[in-house]
């Protein structure tokens, strides 16, 4: 197999809180965090992780190994028992402020049943008090980026899982986030939806400028949607290794049929089953 | 080819208990005419009826008063059930200090303290609704209080990462989510704050302008006009269908769109 070690570029392991690659100011600067809980889990031991401007980084693990944790603490829904968790290199609490807005996109829909496609996309604009007039047009442009333009008016429980997760996903949108959370939010879906679902971010991420963290422990979905990838290691939670995928975006089919993502999942799953074993 | 109305689900729903109903009045009936049983014992489903027509003033009077009783403790119950619960779900420690003495209202038979009650109060017809209401209020505070507390957990994720409020969680998330519970405990609570009513005015034995169904039914029982007794039993059945009736209706009205408990009867 020499074709391999010719076409495939190396991943790079990078040090963590190491040099600025290009300038790109940290969004997300995490150092030293552990979280235990009560019951004496360990579950992240000494993480660090610095995600900057423009980032698509996937945390990718076995169960249990703390990404989804870590999500949240930087999601701010949980505390680190210790460490630092900086945004924006400042505290929590400039999170929610102007071009410091952040969306959190969850497992499931995590929709409202009793409100319709238009008030469940509204509701962080309406809990910030924004006119309807004002919020209606981000509204219904959010669910025309999403391919839901025609359902404002429907229920959630009228929709497939699919559509669900795309009302969830325009939901993030209306706040003009600059950096986007998402919690394995296409893990339930069949394989056809989540592809596109993943193209469809992939574009959101490159129109919004968004930086992106991704929980996932698909190592396919993980390879051909993050430009870096934290493999993470259970009992105690911990990133383990560092992978960089080098390849270009905007990446399509052709990316997932090449031989270089083959490679690239390749490696991560090495690094996945080293971790798990 | 129009489809027979045996395949109406509908149709089959009002049709079939219709029928068990009429086959059961009709063999009361026979029985009855067959085995020559006084009415003094057993009245037929005939004479019940003439003497519904018969005494309708008398029983819609009676009724009415009953309605009353009834309606004022439902909405009470309503009201500070709802009340309740909101402030249970507000503070852990309202709730581990009051939610004590809402069981012990609960089970505490209502028929025991009704004697105190209507020796407490300052009329009777105010007896009558504390009692109604001390059985109603249960299931409105235990499922409201539920139902308050029944928030899908990302949700409220959601609202706290939006910086929601106390009150917009309340209002948007907390009030929503309790909907499908609270009218569960109408349903139920509608039904008991009838017989809440009922029972009391048995214990109370309120005669002259304020005698109710209950009333009724006693004094019907010491001048033996057992038909007339049956006819008001008939009213407060009636009533208490009814009221199930409009919580059923109301119940669709608020959630027929949205909830999934409506979901089967669409397709």
């Amino acid at each position: 197999m020499d074709a391999e070690t010719q076409t495939s570029p190396e991943p790079t392991a990078q040090a963590p809180g190491g040099p600025v690659p290009g300038g790109k100011r940290p969004v997300v600067d995490i150092s030293q965090v552990d979280k235990v809980y009560g019951n004496e889990t360990r579950a992240l031991d000494q993480v660090d992780l610095t995600v900057r401007e423009g980032d698509f980084i996937s945390l990718l693990g076995p169960s249990g190994c703390g990404k989804s944790t870590l999500l949240r603490i930087v999601a701010g829904l949980s505390k680190a028992t210790s460490g630092e968790v900086k945004w924006w290199e400042q505290d929590y609490g400039v999170v929610g402020q102007p071009g410091r807005e952040l969306c959190f996109v969850f497992q499931s829909p995590t929709l409202m049943p009793w409100a319709r496609l238009d008030k469940n996309v509204r509701l962080p604009l309406d809990l910030k008090h924004v006119k309807k007039s004002e919020s209606m047009p981000k509204v219904r442009d959010a669910l025309t980026m999403v391919g839901l333009g025609d359902f404002e008016g429907a229920y959630p429980r009228e929709l497939s899982g699919g559509m669900q997760m795309r009302a969830s996903i325009a939901r993030a949108l209306v706040t003009e986030p600059s950096l986007c959370l998402m919690d394995e939010p296409f893990g339930a879906l069949d394989e056809m939806t989540r592809n596109r679902l993943n193209d469809d971010i992939l574009r959101l991420w490159k129109e919004r400028g968004w930086t992106v963290i991704f929980v996932t422990h698909s190592v396919y979905e993980a390879v051909y949607l993050s430009n870096r990838i934290a493999v993470m290691a259970p009992r105690p939670g911990r990133i383990a290794e560092e992978l960089t995928i080098e390849a270009p975006y905007p990446r399509g089919n052709e990316f997932r049929n090449s031989d270089e993502y083959a490679e690239y999942c390749r490696r991560a799953s090495h690094a996945l089953e080293k971790v798990s074993s | 080819m129009k489809a027979p109305l045996v395949h109406n689900e509908r149709f089959v729903q009002i049709f079939a208990p219709l029928m068990v109903g009429v086959f059961a009045l009709v063999c009361w009936q026979a029985a009855v005419v067959a085995w020559d049983i006084k009415p003094y014992v057993l009245p037929s489903p005939l004479a019940v009826g003439v003497s519904l027509i018969e005494n309708f003033g008398v029983l819609m009077h009676a009724l009415y008063i009953t309605l009353t009783i009834t309606v004022i403790a439902f909405l009470i119950a309503v009201v500070f059930g709802s009340a309740l619960a909101l402030l249970f779900v507000q503070s852990k420690w309202i709730e581990i200090s009051l939610f004590p003495y809402a069981i012990i209202m609960q089970v505490t038979p209502v028929v025991a303290i009704a004697p105190l009650i209507i020796i407490w109060a300052d009329d009777t017809t105010t007896a009558l609704i504390i009692c109604a209401v001390i059985i109603a209020i249960f299931p409105i505070i235990s499922n409201t209080t539920m139902g308050l507390r029944s928030v899908d957990p990302n949700l409220m994720n959601l609202f706290r990462m939006n910086r929601a409020s106390r009150w917009q969680i309340l209002t948007r998330l907390r009030i929503p989510s309790a909907l499908p519970y609270f009218f569960g405990g109408l349903r139920i609570s509608s039904g008991l704050a009838l017989i809440g009513a009922v029972v009391a005015e048995f214990v109370a034995g309120t005669g002259g302008a304020k005698a109710g169904l209950a009333y009724m039914i006693l004094q019907s029982g010491y001048t033996l006009q057992i038909p007339r007794m049956f006819a008001a039993l008939f009213l407060i059945t009636l009533t208490g269908i009814a009221l199930f009736a409009l919580m059923v209706w109301l119940s669709r009205l608020a959630l027929a769109s949205w909830h999934e408990s409506y979901l089967e009867n669409e397709q």
